[in-house]
């Protein structure tokens, strides 16, 4: 028998956009370094030799500039995906993402199909400017769709169906799980839906709703708090709009719910998931939901600080505990 | 606006050959439609029947005609708020421009949004945003597509001196001129921006000049006010694009007559240099002393003078029979794909 091919989390994103490219001539890929270069982190390595500098186009610095040239592509028909170096510079784009992205649609019918592809969170000491996790300003907005894939299988799936979406997707990849995480080589023919959660381990004592990074810590604390408690872990994978029917079920079988985030506890997806359990799993709840998520401040650069500041397994088992004896 | 039947101390639109008698007739229809359409939507608004507020381009009525009619028709723009004669040519009509004024259900933005803040999907038309700039990216792209499909087709939009001072004009501009795309750049130098002059908004106060020389890109420079030679200047520019030449871009030179939106009665301009832009340069009267140099009586003038008011009296008629509409529909479209 021969032995499973194995991709990376950031691998599975490549072919991602490669098969996309390969089966849709609409699509192609824009940004800063993304030629020849293939990206910061070698995400788009070798794309350029397959499809060629006018499907791989390397940009001004400008990300304000070339997302609104992809809502303008987008516009007229084709299928674009912008990649934004860090995510913490989507803030240069915020306003086109915003503006344009969100209300064109509702304002008149054009259908605006963007990819923007950023890579978020800490863990590579990336420091305030290149290690945020921004998805937080996007949650809420009408008009946008925001990813954040938490395994090799939905940073392929997610993708594809980010893709072939008709609305801007705002898809946040996280560098520290680039090379990370491996698994079997996803189909091509995988798609992720879009405003699905997933369970990815079902348990019954507690529900653990994370997305991203947090995916791997919650389901590490598991294992950590296996014979004490059964976590089940909601793996988000869409964090705007929720899949709140998914949420609710998985409260009703649990009655505890820990949402967990690596944003600062005070942005992020937290929000607006503790807003639908006040106002729909009241009467679901043993307990009063437990958050964690990072200190609100910059993500800081020190090893000490920065290791500090991400929710780590430790600190999700002490909560974890703390709930389950309330 | 002048109506009197005799010849008016306008300067004549000065008499270009390639500009032939139907373009003549076909911009001055479009001048006046904006002219009569803006007069009436600020009666309507001093009345009560519009809400918000009111943006006019009067003065500068010629830019938006000619950059809207010298496209060809699979051409696209994004015209801003002092363009709503572009939005004409494209097709609109008079009764869906007041749709959108009234804020009809039927309007073009379903009474989303007003004033001409609305797109014309069908026409190629993308909706203005109030963040002025932004489109100028959004224009790129469009053209992007067109040069990455080898298709002959052009995008253009507009921005006037305060949305010149804005990043996204400089990362629009810089971006079209790097991927050398078929996109066309028509800026409207009309002295302000909102209340501030344009030598408060930049040291170089020639448009054309800052972008020929900043960012590359070949500028012509045209009196705005003359809608014949604003015509053959985006005519230019339009072509050169097409034919793979790369982003081009026109200044045109105008005075806003109007204040900034209704709330600004614009009393900070210098009255003495508005008074003469509307004697001897307002374009509805350039355009109509060219005509009669071109051998129209005055009846014949006055007749189509009578024809545009017909056409927005007609439109607007219409619209005000369009229904309200409906606080149900909110949540329609706010996504193209809806995940249930």
């Amino acid at each position: 028998m021969g032995a499973v091919a194995e991709v990376t989390y950031l691998e599975a994103i490549r072919s991602a956009m490669a098969d996309a490219m390969r089966d849709d001539e609409r699509v192609f890929l824009m940004g800063e370094d993304v030629g020849h270069f293939g990206g910061p982190f070698g995400v788009s390595k070798g794309l350029l030799e397959e499809f060629g500098g006018e499907r791989v186009i390397d940009t001004p610095i400008a990300e304000e500039g070339f997302v609104g040239a992809a809502f303008g592509a987008a516009w007229m028909g084709e299928r674009p995906i912008a990649e934004l170096q860090f995510a913490d510079f989507i803030s240069c784009a915020f306003d086109s993402i915003v503006t344009v992205g969100a209300k064109t649609h509702w304002r008149s019918g054009i259908k605006l199909p963007v990819v923007i592809r950023s890579p978020f969170g800490g863990g590579v000491r990336g420091g305030p400017f290149h290690a945020s996790c921004p998805e937080g300003f996007f949650i809420g907005t009408a008009g946008l769709k925001v990813v954040c894939p938490g395994s090799v299988e939905d940073a392929y799936g997610l993708l594809r169906s980010a893709i072939e979406d008709d609305d801007p997707v705002l898809y946040f990849e996280h560098k520290a799980l680039y090379r990370r995480l491996r698994a079997e080589a996803p189909d091509s023919s995988l798609r992720t839906p879009l405003g699905r959660a997933h369970i990815a381990r079902t348990g019954s004592d507690v529900t653990v709703v994370a997305y991203g990074a947090m995916v791997d810590i919650a389901l590490r604390a598991a294992v950590e708090l296996d014979g004490e408690a059964s976590l089940e872990v909601l793996d988000l994978r869409t964090v705007w709009p929720l899949d709140e029917a998914a949420i609710l079920e998985s409260l009703a079988r649990t009655s505890r719910v820990c949402v967990l985030q690596e944003a600062s506890s005070s942005i992020g997806a937290a929000g607006a998931v503790l807003s639908l359990i006040a106002r729909e799993g009241f009467e679901l709840l043993d307990a009063p939901p437990v958050l964690v998520g990072a200190p609100i401040s910059p993500v800081p650069f020190a090893p000490e600080l920065e290791d500090a500041y991400i929710p780590s397994v430790e600190r999700v088992v002490e909560e974890l505990r703390r709930l389950g004896a309330y | 606006m002048h109506t009197d039947r005799s010849a008016g101390p306008a300067i004549p639109c000065e008499d270009a050959a390639d500009v032939t008698r139907e373009d003549r007739l076909a911009l001055f229809r479009l001048v006046l439609l904006h002219r009569l359409i803006e007069e009436r939507v600020g009666l309507l608004y001093r009345q009560g029947r519009i809400s918000g507020s009111v943006y006019t381009g009067r003065g500068q009525e010629a830019v938006g005609a000619a950059a809207g009619y010298a496209l060809g028709p699979d051409d696209v723009c994004a015209p801003l708020n002092r363009e709503l004669a572009c939005h004409l040519a494209r097709g609109v009509t008079t009764a869906e421009a007041f749709r959108n004024f009234l804020g009809k259900g039927d309007s073009p933005t379903q009474g989303r949004d007003g004033n001409m803040h609305f797109g014309a999907p069908e026409h190629g038309v993308f909706p203005l945003v109030s963040m002025l700039g932004d489109l100028c990216p959004v224009i790129v792209g469009a053209a992007l597509a067109f040069k990455r499909r080898r298709e002959p087709r052009v995008a253009l939009t507009f921005w006037g001196d305060g949305a010149m001072s804005t990043g996204d004009v400089h990362e629009g501009l810089n971006l079209a001129a790097v991927l050398k795309v078929p996109a066309v750049f028509v800026l409207q130098s009309n002295g302000w921006a909102y209340s501030t002059p344009t030598t408060r908004q930049m040291m170089n106060t020639c448009m054309a000049d800052r972008v020929e020389g900043g960012w590359g890109i070949p500028a012509a420079r045209v009196d705005g006010s003359d809608a014949v030679a604003t015509l053959v200047a985006l005519r230019g520019a339009i072509e050169r694009a097409r034919s793979g030449e790369g982003p081009q871009a026109v200044e045109a030179v105008s005075l806003r007559l109007d204040g900034h939106a209704a709330h600004d009665d614009g009393s900070y301009m210098d009255q003495a240099q508005q008074s003469e832009y509307a004697e001897q340069r307002d374009p509805i009267e350039r355009l109509a002393e060219r005509l009669r140099l071109d051998g129209l009586t005055d009846s014949e003038v006055e007749a189509l003078r009578a024809a545009a008011a017909g056409e927005v009296a007609s439109g607007l008629e219409a619209a005000e029979a369009s229904p309200a509409p409906d606080p149900a529909t909110i949540l329609d479209g706010v996504y193209a794909t809806k995940l249930t």
